[in-house]
């Protein structure tokens, strides 16, 4: 597989964990990742976003659990370096959904370093979706 | 089987997916073509993940064992 395109719109911690652990395993192996972040995922693109995410619904009390067993698999247990790493990979490529950034208050300026920055869904959808070799959505 | 000459060892002991996969893409780059790389596992979806990755790869599966819950595989670089 050349190229994957992932859409993530879940920000719950442990929703969340699934694509970009599969992002990771997909780059290791040399293929090209972009991601687009939508919805209320879109505020894990920023700093304080990321470092808020928290398993969340039933499963919310086993939030510090959840962490230790990430940690334990090898993972970085935050989101914030997991896309640090990610990025590190040079294969990685993040990008904000105009219209969740602008819902949910993402800008150019709170924006993380990491991510490639603010694009139309229109974009990604015909130039990264379409034209990859595979396409999921979380 | 008898163990191959081994040139380096990755431990991923305790690891789980999606590591021992990244790890393992990143040690058998740092090996020259020839060499052979033991991969130590506990994580069981390696069972499928390295003999898939062999195949995609054309990296050499040239034996894996198990015991207690440890897998070994020997991959030899292409």
């Amino acid at each position: 597989m050349k190229r994957l395109a992932i859409v993530v719109r879940e920000d719950a911690y442990d929703k969340i964990l699934t694509p970009l652990a599969f992002a990771y395993l997909s780059a290791a192996e040399g293929t090209e990742v972009d991601m687009l972040f939508v919805n209320w995922a879109v505020r894990a693109l920023t700093e304080d976003g990321a470092r808020a995410l928290r398993v969340e619904g039933a499963h919310a009390d086993a939030d510090h659990w959840v962490r230790e067993r990430v940690a334990a698999a090898g993972l970085p247990n935050d989101v914030r370096t997991l896309l640090a790493a990610l990025h590190e990979t040079g294969k990685v490529h993040c990008y904000a959904c105009s219209l969740a950034a602008n819902i949910f208050g993402v800008d150019d300026g709170n924006i993380l370093p990491e991510a490639e920055g603010i694009v139309g869904a229109a974009w990604f959808l015909n130039e990264k979706a379409a034209t990859a070799d595979h396409c999921q959505y979380f | 089987m008898n163990r191959p000459n081994v040139n380096e060892t990755l431990d991923t002991t305790g690891k789980c997916c999606p590591m021992p996969m990244v790890e393992t893409n990143r040690a058998i780059k740092a090996l020259l073509p020839g060499q052979v790389l033991e991969i130590v596992a506990t994580d069981p979806g390696t069972r499928t993940d390295i003999p898939s990755w062999c195949s995609r790869t054309g990296n050499r599966l040239l034996g894996m064992t198990e015991d207690s819950g440890v897998l070994r595989y020997y991959v030899q670089r292409v």
